[in-house]
């Protein structure tokens, strides 16, 4: 029976879908779009922040001298650094502690909390706890000593480059290792538990049923907390600003979206600041193609 | 019907009158930095002035410092900038450069031109913020620091504050060395600290006392003197914790700790202000006398007698805005200013007014003689249009030589390229 309007019951759908979906798509091209267009524009051309003239076409000049700008491949450098030393620990132990919670009776909801309470806090707040553990006397310093039974060895947690570096991780990691973690414990929530089943009345044990039946089909959430955690941390800024405001040095962590700031916002230059953030943009797409073309020849399927 | 349309007329003719009337209310934005002693008067300046002037509303929006710069800078760039803001003049430079403030407009703000105007404060306030004859800004305050001392601490050490104080950069290091206190590593007690972000007030005059500029007269060429900039950054790096290991700058700020007096600071560098903050955090400790303030000390080959550079904040408005609302903007900020007496007494933040500077308290205030003697050894903080980003270069050189076991030498050289890359760009 064909309904009164003239419109198939499909059509119908789709029109309340466009009804619902079109305040969520004018909101992101007014706020994402739209300014991700004017940085691609601007990265072209050279503009003071506080000029009132217009800005001046100067074609790839911008992207020639980031590649040659010495400054910008320390962040490059820098942003790699932290990427791989968050990400991976972030991916691996998020899934460890998913699989903990699942596998205990009791306790469940209050490792959920504990693991995620760090990222309810603002990254401010987080950095200003951190801050104070390593502060030279501090309970960072404290507790290395402690085991390792020296008396008032300094760590130069907020120091030396490599302890600097490894200080932001820290943070970074204890912020959102909760939030992956809850990612991965909703993915292995809806594997049918049925799957388990049959492979302990086949005689698995729970390592054999973690990795050959939790593991293959956590595969999209993997997938998920990977690019997810991935874009997070090439975009990490907050921390890395604190410690610097709080007198530790630049350079070790000047990753690109701080040098994007010091850019734009202190340097004036809003043009090479587009520059730096459109090949950031590329960075991150490219990384994030790569992972769902790595993964689109596994899908998973329950039947 | 007739009834009617005689009713529709007169409420639209009210509403006319009404809009025609809340068009003439001028509406006055005014962006500062938090300081909870300087709210309380100007807010008080606000009530009295929108009694005098009922056309005249003022909203103050209260910032936090640190980030006022960033959020002046936006609001700028979008066009939706406050009629008055004041920021340091280091970061109002290129307002001023890129004609974004107004030059002040003398006969509003009670003054009969340029030359009455300067007339009324002390020689120089206005050279910072003088173009093509113009002045764009009326000082908000004017410091300069100097170094402040604990003499509890200085006699904890076994030393008398009042001969043995630093007069040299080479004094200093010993006596903090004396000062300090460590567990292994650890400093528990530190003698002196330098306040690190604050690079181009503080540490760019030690350079110059050695005969070392940043930039040539010119403008042309980064770095004047390379044996002055390498003394001061082998000096900076003997301070780190690779050194004498006397202060890093991831320790707490000095200053902030020094009010406390938990003997853990023996001397600090601030401004005169100091004095309010540790009235309010310390009272005890203010009213027993056991702190003094001496003059900013000099290397032993000084060849320049310079004290820390002087900064300011200058109240400045946006020349976006109509030409009204800049005319009551000047006649307000012109009144808030005429209280100088009342914004040293209650804020300590100095305005340079003539008659303020003339009146007998002022000089009897603590100090004021060591701060006024500094003043006059000292010349205005670095202005440049990349003074911020020259800033953070010095920084990292310091930082790479300190904290990160960076030779001199190689620092000096990675500055002088960054900032003569800076010089030569023509972005």
């Amino acid at each position: 029976m064909r309904p009164k309007q003239g419109f198939s019951m499909e059509q119908k759908k789709a029109r309340w879908g466009w009804i619902f979906v079109t305040p969520a798509l004018i909101l992101f091209s007014i706020f994402s779009f739209y300014p991700m267009l004017n940085a691609f524009y601007e990265s072209f051309h050279n503009k003071n922040l506080l000029s009132l003239r217009p800005p001046r076409y100067v074609g790839w000049a911008n992207y020639t001298y980031l590649f040659q700008s010495k400054d910008f491949l320390n962040s490059v450098k820098n942003t790699a650094i932290f990427t791989l030393g968050t990400f991976i620990p972030l991916l691996v132990v998020s899934l460890i502690l998913a699989a903990f919670i699942m596998s205990i009776k009791k306790f469940q909801r209050f490792f959920q909390m504990a693991f995620y309470a760090p990222a309810v806090l603002s990254s401010v707040v987080a950095a200003l706890i951190w801050l104070l553990i390593f502060d030279p006397r501090g309970i960072a310093n404290q507790g290395l000593n402690t085991l390792f039974g020296t008396s008032g060895v300094n760590y130069n947690w907020l120091s030396k480059p490599g302890m600097l570096r490894l200080s932001t991780i820290i943070v970074y990691f204890w912020k959102y290792v909760g939030y992956f973690t809850i990612v991965f414990v909703s993915g292995i929530g809806s594997i049918p538990h049925n799957l388990h089943e049959a492979a302990l009345i086949d005689g698995a044990n729970r390592w054999q049923d973690f990795w050959y039946i939790t593991f293959p089909l956590l595969k999209p959430t993997t997938l998920l907390v990977s690019i997810m955690a991935m874009i997070q941390c090439l975009k990490t800024f907050s921390t890395q600003y604190l410690f610097i405001t709080a007198g530790a040095p630049t350079r070790p962590i000047n990753v690109i979206t701080l040098n994007i700031y010091y850019t734009a916002i202190k340097d004036h230059r809003i043009g090479r600041a587009s520059a730096m953030s459109i090949l950031l943009f590329l960075v991150m797409f490219f990384f994030t193609y790569l992972q769902l073309k790595v993964s689109k020849t596994e899908e998973v399927t329950y039947m | 019907m007739k009834k009617f349309s005689v009713l529709t007329v007169l409420v639209l003719l009210m509403s006319l009158i009404a809009g025609t009337a809340a068009a003439q209310v001028i509406e006055l934005t005014y962006w500062t930095h938090t300081d909870d002693n300087r709210t309380m008067i100007e807010n008080r300046y606000i009530e009295e002035f929108e009694k005098m002037y009922p056309n005249v509303k003022i909203k103050r929006v209260v910032n936090e410092a640190s980030k006022m710069g960033d959020l002046v800078l936006t609001a700028f760039s979008a066009q939706n900038a406050p009629d008055i803001f004041n920021l340091p003049i280091e970061q109002e430079f290129g307002y001023m450069k890129h004609y974004r403030v107004a030059p002040v407009n003398y006969e509003a703000a009670g003054y009969k031109g340029a030359e009455d105007l300067i007339s009324k404060y002390q020689a120089g306030t206005f050279d910072s913020v003088m173009m093509d004859g113009e002045i764009y800004g009326l000082p908000l305050e004017l410091t300069n620091w100097a170094i402040y001392i604990n003499k509890r601490v200085f006699w904890d050490a076994g030393l008398d504050p009042e001969t043995d104080f630093p007069k040299t950069w080479e004094e200093m290091a010993d006596i903090a060395d004396k000062l300090t206190l460590r567990d292994g590593e650890i400093i528990t007690r530190r003698g002196f600290d330098f306040r690190y972000p604050y690079y181009l007030v503080s540490v760019l005059p030690m350079v110059e006392q050695l005969g070392g500029k940043l930039i040539s007269d010119d403008g042309k060429t980064a770095i004047v003197n390379e044996e002055a900039w390498i003394q001061v950054l082998e000096f900076m790096r003997d301070w780190g914790p690779n050194g004498r290991n006397l202060g890093s700058p991831t320790y707490a700020a000095a200053r902030k700790i020094f009010n406390k007096d938990n003997n853990d600071m023996g001397m600090c560098l601030s401004g005169f202000y100091q004095q309010g903050r540790i009235k309010v955090d310390n009272p005890e400790f203010y009213e027993s006398g056991d702190w003094m303030v001496v003059p900013f000390p000099v290397f032993e080959n000084a060849v320049n007698d310079v004290a820390a550079s002087y900064y300011g904040h200058y109240l400045m408005v946006n020349a976006q805005t109509t030409p009204e609302k800049q005319e009551w903007a000047w006649r307000f900020i012109a009144y808030m200013l005429d209280h100088p007496m009342e914004y040293l007494l209650t804020v300590n933040i100095i305005q340079p007014r003539n008659d303020l500077l003339e009146d007998e308290n002022f000089m009897n205030l603590p100090y004021m003689d060591v701060f006024m003697g500094d003043m006059e050894r000292a010349h205005v903080v670095f202005m440049h249009e990349n003074g911020y980003q020259f800033e953070r270069f010095i920084t990292e050189a310091v930082e790479d030589v300190m904290l990160s076991d960076v030779p001199v030498e190689e620092a000096l050289e990675s500055l002088r390229e960054r900032i003569q890359e800076v010089l030569d760009d023509e972005y």
